[in-house]
């Protein structure tokens, strides 16, 4: 028997007895799903290089529950509740919303989250909302759940730096003529982790992700975005700084249901020492999403004979009026322009990081972008160290990336 | 100010330079002129510390310091500037960053006072408005997208903001047009000074006109096969480098 399966067992075994966190939520999809799904093994698709069985050994040891989190800073008049304290009328939003996005037969350890819940958040953001900022905290405990919904034509922010050893699921549903700015920083840790951020970005709505990490004992990012609406906007920065034995495997799944879509990933990462990057970046364009425009950028660069990184663009094209376009390079520091600043007088490690700095830049969506430096400085990456909690300022200061940004990087 | 003594150096193994003597003496500007090929960017290399170009005997001496097995930024911070002949483009680097780096590190090496960021911002504005460079050059990335005009102007701008003592600027003036040619000029005149030295390589007379040379040195194949005052230049040009060959 695996470990897999052998958590996987005990799970299902441990389900038989009522749930004490939220127990008027319906697990039962969820137990469908993992009684008939295997959960990832080492080797297995999508997993080739990432090894899920210390996650499960971890996991084995019990949860964590903190009842008296922090949980959500929200401003204005968006609202949040708690599912273990949801009225009535919250507990119909959650029932009809909470997995709306997600294929547990395909993101398994998502439904895992939902068996083991600690600690989740429904937040809603009313229609045509302004400038609604939301802060995702300490949600409850290992496994954590939010649940966003940005009404229609809402304007919101959202930024979490989830506390390892955090399994956190959040899920959001960006309303017609909607927009949504989401911004994640992940620093180091020596924990193992499993994420999915999972969006549904409907006709005319705009969602832009930013994600920026450090790596853990194993970090698996998954992000699922769809578009699910005529002229669904959806920006992806991706970008990550990797040290010692770090690893992070960031695996973006752009889905266009829905005819004249944009998507755009740009995904930056610097790997040294003994750390790995898995990356993997699917484009996949129905046979109704006509008109649909997306593109992927991917880049690493590697610092160390032994860093590894394995990136793959993976494109599913089933209409024939798309335009795709898409790239994945893999190199080092360029020796011309570490010369050229040596030549200046700029000392070889201030040079190096100068350079490293600015490869990650073109990874920076204008939000969050002094955050992101701070966590990917070479200064920062020691593990252990996570990034500080936002000032309301800081949450306030971020800017909509332009469109010539993206553009402009990616051609 | 520089002193090169039989000066050999390969270039991926290859023989380039094949012993060449340079004396330049404080206040000079020297010209080094010939056919592409002949060696002037490895001899600016060679100078200015790059890998790939192997000292193999002779000696580099600026100032009476020996250049030889120095790391780039060392000769740097011993006065060296070299303007390169393809600037390299660093996208998500701000040109500011970059100056402003190259300028603490001098001033660290140096162990002078560093610079405010407000005086830095001032001279390096100051500079960009000499070479007719909008302060919106400072603000992108270093070269990024820059036409080649821009990019020697960009190297210009540096050699007045670091303020060394020999500037060697490798065909700085290849791709100007007649106007970038002047503005680039006026640069390098004014920083020409009693106390400083230029060694200006170039594959034509044309800037010549601009900058007056006090020698003129006719590098083929590797060496120093004649030199003279600016009246050279103008010879070389009517004639052509096969005479010499
Ligand atoms: N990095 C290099 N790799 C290969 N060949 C080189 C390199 N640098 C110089 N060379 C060779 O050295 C010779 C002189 O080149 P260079 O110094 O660039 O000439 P110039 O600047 O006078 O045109 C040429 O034959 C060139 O091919
Ligand atoms: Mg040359």
């Amino acid at each position: 028997m695996t470990a897999a399966e052998r958590f996987q067992e005990r799970l299902l075994d441990d389900a038989r007895i009522s749930p004490r966190y939220a127990p008027w939520l319906d697990r039962g999809p969820s137990l469908a799903a993992l009684s008939e799904t295997p959960l990832p093994e080492p080797r297995s698709y999508t997993w080739e290089y990432s090894n899920p069985n210390p996650w499960y050994e971890q996991n084995a040891r019990g949860t964590d529950s903190r009842p008296n989190a922090g949980k959500v800073v929200a401003s204005g008049d968006t609202r949040v509740a708690d599912f273990d304290a949801a009225d009535s009328r919250e507990r119909g939003i959650i029932e009809a919303n909470l997995n709306a996005t997600i294929d547990r037969r395909r993101y398994p350890l998502a439904a895992v989250n939902d068996v083991l819940l600690c600690g989740g958040v429904v937040i809603e953001v009313p229609e045509r909302a302004r400038g609604a900022q939301i802060e995702l905290r300490d949600l409850g405990g290992s496994f954590e759940r939010a649940l966003l919904i940005v009404g229609a034509g809402a304007e919101a922010t959202l930024v979490e730096s989830p506390a390892a050893p955090t399994h956190r699921v959040v899920e959001c549903l960006v309303g017609t003529g909607a927009s949504l700015r989401h911004l994640r920083l992940q620093g180091a840790a020596d924990s193992f982790e499993y994420q999915l951020v999972s969006t549904r970005v409907e006709a005319g709505a705009s969602y832009r992700f930013g994600q920026y990490a450090q790596g853990s004992g194993m970090r698996r990012n998954d992000v699922h975005i769809e578009s699910a609406g005529d002229g669904a906007d959806i920006g992806i920065h991706g970008a990550w700084h990797l040290s010692g034995q770090q690893h992070l495997d960031t695996q973006i799944n752009v889905h266009h249901r829905i005819s004249g879509g944009t998507s755009r990933q740009t995904v930056r990462g610097v790997v040294n020492d003994r750390a790995k990057a898995v990356f993997n970046g699917r484009i996949h364009i129905a046979p109704h999403a006509q008109r649909t425009d997306a593109a992927l950028s991917a880049k690493h660069m590697l610092l160390a004979r032994t860093a590894q990184a394995y990136a793959k663009p993976e494109l599913e094209i089933y209409a024939n009026d798309v335009r795709c376009a898409h790239g994945a390079t893999m190199g080092e520091i360029d020796g011309d322009a570490l010369f050229y600043l040596r030549s200046r007088g700029i000392g070889e490690p201030a040079a190096r990081n100068l350079l490293i700095a600015g490869f990650l830049e073109e990874a920076m969506a204008d939000h969050g972008r002094e955050e992101a430096r701070a966590l990917l400085s070479p200064g920062s990456l020691q593990p252990g160290k996570l990034p500080r909690p936002l000032t309301r300022k800081e949450v306030s200061a971020f800017r909509l990336p332009a469109d010539a940004y993206f553009h402009e990087k990616l051609s | 100010m520089l002193e090169i003594t039989d000066l050999r150096a390969r270039a991926v193994g290859k023989p380039i330079l094949k012993g060449i003597d340079l004396a330049v003496r404080p206040g000079e500007v020297h010209a080094i002129m010939g056919p592409n090929g002949s060696g002037k960017s490895t001899l600016a290399n060679a100078l200015a510390g790059r890998a790939d170009v192997e000292v193999t005997s002779g000696d580099m001496r600026l100032e009476g310091a020996s250049l030889i097995g120095l790391e780039p930024e060392a000769r740097a911070h011993l006065g060296l500037f070299l303007a390169f002949q393809y600037p390299v483009e660093i996208p998500g680097v701000s040109n500011m960053e970059f100056l402003k780096a190259a300028v603490d590190s001098r001033d660290a090496a140096l162990e002078r006072e560093a610079m405010s960021a407000a005086s830095f911002v001032k001279s390096a504005r100051e500079a960009a408005e000499r070479l007719q460079l909008t302060p919106e050059f400072l603000r992108r990335g270093v070269n990024a997208g820059f036409s080649g005009g821009e990019k020697k102007r960009n190297e210009i701008l540096q050699m007045l903001l670091l303020e060394p003592k020999l500037a060697v600027l490798d065909e700085t003036d290849s791709g100007l047009d007649i106007d970038a040619l002047r503005t680039v000029a006026k640069g390098i005149n004014a920083f020409a000074s009693e106390t400083n030295a230029v060694l200006l390589i170039t594959h034509y007379q044309r800037l010549l006109d601009h900058i007056e040379p006090d020698f003129v040195h006719v590098l083929l194949d590797g060496r120093i096969v004649e030199t003279g005052d600016k009246s050279l230049a103008r010879k070389l040009e009517a004639d052509g480098y096969a005479r010499l060959a």
